[in-house]
């Protein structure tokens, strides 16, 4: 691996990194869950990551309904 | 609908940015909290490269100008000023208190990828018995270099977090400024001493993992 290569990978994983933490991690204050994947246009971005944290997202999102739906 | 991209001690002041969408960052006093956000057309926030990187510059942004700053997670929007108020009013201690675990620190990524196991799977001599004790061989080894790898650098750290998945380390730590260069040296060193694997540190970020408070809700 020469010297550009392994500084174009580090750069691809810390973009990885950065849209894990965004969309992964953080305070999550209250509010609804409202995600859209329509239009993803993550070029750099390894799309499967992405989908990943979305599906995450997805599952919280069902967590969050079904405990609505129990308090009600 | 609102978008907030963090929550604030003492912000200095916002950051000469534009919001999603373009449009202006406004700072809301809330509970004695700084919040940072912007307003968004849509009710539905689209995960976008441009959406994510320009909410992870706001929050970059915020570390610098304020005391302590909890990023919030991406894709939360709020219908309007009274639910968020309502919103941080409930969670107000939680939030207090992770501002001031967090204050001072900035995070690391680290992922170490590589086996960590020399050849503990040559004793398998094709048996069911003997594959799985050199499967489970190759495990406890696997977390043994692992440990290694992980300790020194959480004795550094405020607070550390590791992640499962099937690299050898995925793992955060919140690091205090201060500490940061030592940090930085002491993976370059484990780098070194471990040339076949593959050592990525990442950072310093916000503390994006370290913004939700472990105990957070038990009083």
């Amino acid at each position: 691996v020469n010297a550009r290569d392994q500084q174009a990978l580090k750069q691809q994983v810390t973009l990885l990194e950065l849209v894990d933490r965004v969309l992964n991690k953080g305070v999550v204050v209250s509010g609804d869950i409202m995600l859209s994947v329509a239009n993803v246009d993550l070029v750099y971005v390894g799309l499967r990551v992405l989908l990943s944290s979305v599906a995450t997202l997805e599952e919280r999102r069902e967590e969050l309904i079904a405990e609505g739906a129990g308090r009600r | 609908m609102i978008h907030l991209y963090g929550v604030t001690q003492d912000l200095e002041e916002l950051p000469a940015l534009a919001g999603l969408d373009g449009s202006p960052l406004e700072r809301w006093r809330i509970e004695g909290l700084d919040l940072v956000v912007s307003r968004v057309e849509l009710d539905r926030p689209e995960v976008s490269q441009d959406a994510v990187l320009r909410h992870a510059e706001v929050v970059e942004e915020l570390l610098t100008r304020s005391r302590s700053v909890l990023p919030a997670q991406f894709g939360r929007a709020f219908a309007d000023e009274e639910e968020l108020s309502k919103a941080v009013r409930t969670k107000a201690t939680d939030l207090r208190r992770s501002l001031t675990r967090v204050s001072g620190c900035v995070e690391f990524g680290l992922r170490v990828v590589g086996s960590g196991t020399s050849d503990v799977g040559a004793r398998d001599d094709g048996s069911g018995r003997s594959y799985m004790r050199a499967r489970l061989a190759e495990s406890k080894e696997r977390d043994r270099v692992s440990q290694k790898l992980h300790e020194p650098l959480a004795q550094l750290s405020r607070e550390s977090v590791r992640f499962s998945g099937g690299e050898l380390l995925v793992a955060a730590y919140l690091v205090p400024v201060a500490e940061a260069a030592v940090f930085g040296q002491q993976v370059r060193g484990l780098e070194a001493a471990h040339p076949e694997l593959t050592v990525v540190c990442t950072g310093p970020w916000p503390p994006y993992s370290f913004a939700v408070d472990p105990q957070e809700g038990q009083g």
